[in-house]
């Protein structure tokens, strides 16, 4: 019922009653909000300032980059790029019209495939697609799908392929090396995170830096002294000497003859470390150039040989009889020449690759001196370029030879070496008798050498190299380049049976040869494994693939000719000749 | 009193000024971390265009490009001539 004010005095009474209400609810909404603030301010104080400091605080992670593996030139041969990785929470995941189909193209994937990686509602997310370009990623997260998000991560790249893959490695999916120099530089090129501590605005932007800051350390860039040129070149050519001789497999090695610098390193069959590590084989995971050991034969006997000249034991023109039967006793055991040569010169010992008269030359020293030398230059030690994996060989020692193991080691059995080993015994033959030290990093000083040998022996060895390439009746006219001179030994050696005494019918054929001989710049060492196709022969097997790759180094090195009269040693033998000049 | 209401006039100034200033430098970390963030992207930009370098100058691909694609070849023997330089 609505009640009329008659007067002021009444309006009064009436205002007097709302006042008091009104008092009372202020009052009772004061003391609300009073205990409210009570309660946030006095017991809630720490929990709401960490929220506050949550919502406000982010502390983000800086990424420390993985070095980079550069050749010689500065070539990359190992780079990490960013990839994204498409994510999706099954839960939230919430297509409009045509969405599906869209994003189903975009990730190249069927739209079914699709359905049945979101029917997984019990995992937080799941992974759509990784390694996706950053265009692709772009085009994924304009299409604005609920529950579709983004992660950024490093993928590495290794733009040489096979052909750089024994001596680069690859990286396992947790970043860390497994194979090669990502393995064996795996701390130096990893770097460490570092990680800083921001303040941020409602727009999310990052507003100030809070004292908490820990400075990201890249990984350190490497500079190999490969020569990514001349290593995709020599790729080339075993892949072609191991396809034409049906080979099971073939390795390489190029050094600079001065520096003991690595140029070339490589194997073939190979694995290209870009692809998924489930496509590659494991046996072909190997650097076999520095893992595998094996009787070198021939290409030793140069060493045997520059020791007894060195002790002068013989000389060059000294007459060794090899006998006209072509096979001499030692001990129960028959050693052959693959001819009966009858005498032969110090010097035609090797042009000819004399097995007897290596021995010959080894039974006028002692098992000692024998050993000595084999030790000096590097046998049964490994390299120094540390290498995951690398054989050190077998060099037995000399008070456990049987006259038979002395016998055997002059022609380069009974002891084994890798081909690293093999071709860092041939640097005193082209530095005037100094033993070099090989290296896989890009030295920038001169590198001193140990001496094994006099300057003299060793260009005399030299000297009978280049006569087994160039002469007649030496084993390696294949390995010939034109316009310069060349030195080299070939090694056809049998391969020992697996895990049983003696020998099977399979072999390698090696050669080793320096270039050019009136200045050595470079040494080179070949070794085809057990070809099954046009011979077995180190000089016509491993010489091509030598005299391939040498003339394209020494003409990217500009290196002068030095051998222009070659042309009419192989017109009086009658064999065609390409000069490139 | 005048002292009192100069330093108090003062007060509001560098409070005010604090509160700007305290803005400013906000406003520019942001930028900068803008900038930071492009430096990192042209790092890895630069990364990208080194990779693709590397395996596009690569000897293999050129030589079947110079085969292929423009018909280049090797001199033959009878091409080739010999300079001697006396």
């Amino acid at each position: 019922m609505r009640q009329i004010i008659k007067n002021r005095h009444e309006f009064f009474v009436l205002s007097k009653i709302r006042s008091r209400f009104v008092l009372l609810t202020l009052l009772l909404s004061f003391f609300a909000l009073f205990s409210q603030a009570f309660y946030l301010q006095g017991m809630q104080n720490e929990w709401l300032q960490e929220e506050g400091f949550n919502r406000s605080n982010r502390k983000i992670i800086l990424l420390a980059y993985r070095g980079k593996i550069f050749d010689r030139n500065g070539k990359v041969l190992a780079g990490s790029a960013p990839v994204q990785t498409i994510k999706a929470n099954p839960v939230s995941v919430k297509f409009q019209k045509g969405q599906k189909n869209k994003l189903a193209k975009l990730l190249k994937l069927d739209p079914k495939y699709l359905d049945q990686k979101l029917r997984k509602k019990n995992r937080p997310y799941v992974f759509l697609k990784k390694r996706l370009s950053p265009k692709v990623a772009a085009q994924i997260m304009a299409l604005k799908i609920p529950g579709i998000t983004l992660d950024k991560e490093y993928r590495r790249y290794y733009p040489g392929n096979a052909s750089s893959a024994h001596v680069v490695g690859y990286l396992g999916s947790d970043g860390n090396g497994l194979e090669g120099l990502e393995m064996a530089m795996n701390e130096a090129l990893s770097g460490e995170h570092g990680f800083k501590k921001v303040l941020i605005d409602a727009k999310r932007r990052i507003v100030d830096e809070l004292s908490e800051v820990k400075v990201p350390k890249d990984g350190q860039d490497i500079h190999l002294s490969i020569d990514s040129r001349l290593q995709e070149k020599t790729y080339e050519a075993l892949k072609k000497a191991v396809d034409k001789h049906e080979a099971k497999s073939g390795s390489a090695i190029l050094i600079d003859a001065k520096s003991g610098e690595v140029l070339a390193m490589s194997n073939f069959p190979s694995y290209n470390p870009n692809k998924p590590l489930t496509t590659i084989e494991a046996k072909n995971l190997k650097n076999r150039v520095m893992t595998d050991a094996f009787e070198p034969g021939s290409t030793v006997k140069p060493i045997s040989v520059a020791v007894a000249l060195e002790k002068n034991v013989v000389n060059v023109r000294t007459k060794i009889n090899t006998t006209l039967k072509g096979h001499y006793k030692v001990g129960k055991h028959t050693i052959y020449d693959t001819h009966a040569y009858g005498t032969l010169t110090v010097k035609e010992v090797i042009q000819r690759s004399s097995n007897i008269g290596a021995v010959k030359i080894a039974e006028k020293m002692t098992a000692k001196s024998l050993w000595s030398i084999y030790n000096n230059f590097g046998f049964g030690r490994k390299t120094e370029i540390e290498f995951p994996g690398e054989t050190r060989g077998e060099l037995k020692s000399y008070k456990s030879w049987k006259k038979s193991d002395r016998a055997a080691i002059s022609y380069g059995y009974s002891l084994s070496g890798s081909l690293a080993q093999i071709v860092r015994a041939y640097t005193p033959f082209a530095n005037s008798g100094e033993l070099k030290p090989l290296s896989l990093i890009k030295k920038n000083e001169p590198v001193i050498g140990k001496r094994v040998l006099s300057t003299k022996v060793s260009n005399q060895i030299l000297n009978i190299l280049e006569s087994v390439v160039s002469e007649d009746g030496g084993t390696a006219p294949h390995a010939q380049v034109p316009g310069y001179r060349i030195a080299g030994k070939t090694g056809t050696a049998k391969k020992s049976l697996i895990g049983r005494r003696g020998y099977g019918k399979k072999y390698t054929a090696s050669f080793v040869g320096i270039a050019p001989v009136s200045k050595p710049k470079f040494i080179m060492a070949i070794m085809i494994d057990e070809p099954s196709k046009g011979g077995i022969y180190g000089g016509p097997l491993a010489g091509p693939v030598f005299k391939e790759v040498m003339s394209t180094a020494l003409k990217l090195y500009s290196v002068p000719q030095d051998g222009l009269n070659n042309e009419v040693i192989e017109r009086k033998n009658g064999v065609n000749i390409n000069i490139t000049i | 009193m005048n002292l009192n209401f100069i330093l108090f006039i003062l007060l509001i100034f560098f409070a005010l000024a604090k509160i700007n200033f305290q803005h400013q430098y906000r406003t520019l970390h942001s930028k900068l971390e803008i900038e930071n963030q492009i430096t990192l992207e042209l790092r890895e930009e630069k990364m990208k265009l080194q990779i693709e370098e590397s395996s596009k100058s690569a000897n293999g691909r050129i030589q079947e490009i110079a085969k292929k694609r423009l018909g280049m070849q090797a001199p033959k023997k009878n091409q080739k001539k010999i300079i001697f330089n006396k």
